[in-house]
């Protein structure tokens, strides 16, 4: 599948929500734990190795399951193969659940859900759509968005 | 000295994507935030072929046909400008992006309203803007519960209140519009047209914090389950999905404003949509001139 790998590229370099050297290890049978650069840019869990510049590779976190599996490790799983899981491993417990925290949240898929109960909640204490209120018609939405009230 | 040379890792190194994970994003029954078909020209070729298009968050799929059980690719669209152009081509439009040697994707669509609305939903769709509007709502119905004394649903999941909540305007701005004089009209999302927006949040520029996302009692692990937090919240009003995390500005540096019922952040999204509407109302009684 094609992909723009420019732009993932220029995405890599951004900013990041999260950012820390982690053991990580690849959801196959044989693979084994490496250092890597692991960073958080909006739904992209990139990894590099140590001293590059450019990642090694991205994770696009939709679809996907965050674990915790031990006191200072967690796991990244997605739901077409949620048997196979890329494992992070942490310096502690607390960098671990942060972690957890971060990507659970990572994803379109979940700001979505946030929008929506936002958006119900207020319509329910105003009985106004506050999207409405800020010029946002339907249409604006992205599309799943127009039928949550 | 020729062993050294093989094992050097080359540069052109194509980046790894979890690409069979990609695929099955864009083919499970996770909501489409719209599909159809547009014309895709060719990377060399100069051609227009016909794609099964399917747009789902920042990510645009395209596919042979529609009944195809797989995308052919994927344009990853955060970042991007969408604009309308100059084409043989009816109803044609580009998605363009603002890092060096990137390719310009050129589409056409079906039909007047085709494009226009293909050309909106891709503007919309970056993870940045969806963050925007999150945090806008978040902050309105914080607010809320506050004036009417209400038990923070949105407030029970911030830590302690002596943390200046901050957020980037800037960084997350969606469409700067730029009405040209000829038939050009532009969806422009670079970050560098936000400059209107990051002014007003330097001027009230406030130290960035580091973003303190608490934990709600909704459990981490459940990235895939099918209780959506939304639904089971509207049902015993109580559990909210988490805070969406925060994020600096990619101009570098750390403009942000304070949350306030009065901060510029509020003015800011107001005006910003107030004049996103009379940018659209405004292309669209220019396209209907030209007609």
């Amino acid at each position: 599948m094609r992909f723009n790998e420019k732009e993932l590229l220029c995405i890599s370099k951004q900013p990041s929500e999260k950012a820390a050297e982690l053991g990580m290890r690849g959801p196959k049978k044989g693979d084994v734990v490496k250092r890597r650069l692991v960073k958080l840019v909006i739904n992209f869990l990139f990894y590099f190795r140590t001293d590059e510049e450019e990642p090694a590779g991205a994770l696009l976190l939709e679809q996907c399951k965050v674990e915790q599996e031990e006191p200072m490790a967690f796991s990244v799983a997605f739901l077409d193969e949620s048997e196979k899981k890329y494992l992070f491993e942490c310096e502690s417990s607390e960098q671990c659940q942060e972690w957890v925290e971060s990507l659970t949240r990572a994803s379109y898929e979940f700001m979505r859900r946030s929008l929506m109960f936002y958006r119900s909640e207020i319509h329910k204490l105003t009985g106004k759509d506050p999207l409405e209120q800020y010029g946002i018609s339907e249409e604006a939405l992205p599309g799943q968005l127009s039928k949550t009230l | 000295m020729l062993l050294r040379f093989l094992l050097q890792k080359p540069k052109s190194d194509k980046m790894k994507l979890n690409e069979r994970s990609v695929v099955h994003y864009a083919t499970c029954d996770s909501p489409a935030d719209k599909t159809g078909h547009l014309y895709k020209k060719g990377e060399r070729n100069t051609a227009y072929h016909r794609r099964w298009f399917v747009l789902k968050g920042n990510m645009l799929f395209y596919f042979e046909d529609k009944e195809s059980k797989e995308p052919i690719g994927v344009i990853i669209l955060e970042g991007c400008t969408v604009e309308l152009c100059e084409s043989m081509e009816e109803y044609a439009f580009a998605v363009k992006f603002s890092c060096a040697k990137s390719r310009t994707y050129k589409m056409a669509a079906e039909s007047q309203a085709g494009m226009e609305s293909w050309v909106k939903a891709l503007s919309r769709a970056s993870f940045d803007y969806m963050r925007l509007v999150v945090h806008e709502l978040e902050k309105q119905l914080e607010e809320m519960q506050t004036l009417h004394g209400l038990p923070g649903t949105a407030r029970s999941h911030k830590k302690s209140s002596g943390r200046a909540k901050s957020k980037s305007i800037s960084a997350a701005a969606p469409a700067v519009a730029t009405l040209a004089k000829g038939p050009q009209a532009t969806y422009n999302r670079s970050q560098e047209e936000t400059v209107h927006f990051a002014t007003t949040a330097k001027e009230n520029g406030v130290a960035w914090n580091k973003p303190n996302v608490v934990l709600n009692g909704l459990c981490p692990t459940n990235q895939g389950s099918k209780t959506l937090p939304g639904e089971s919240c509207s049902n015993d009003g109580t559990k909210p999905p988490p805070v969406p995390p925060r994020r600096k500005t990619v101009t570098g540096g750390v403009t942000s404003t304070l949350e306030s019922p009065v901060s510029p952040g509020t003015v800011c999204f107001s005006k910003l949509h107030d004049w996103y509407g009379k940018e659209v109302t405004a292309l669209r009684t220019q396209w209907q001139q030209d007609q």
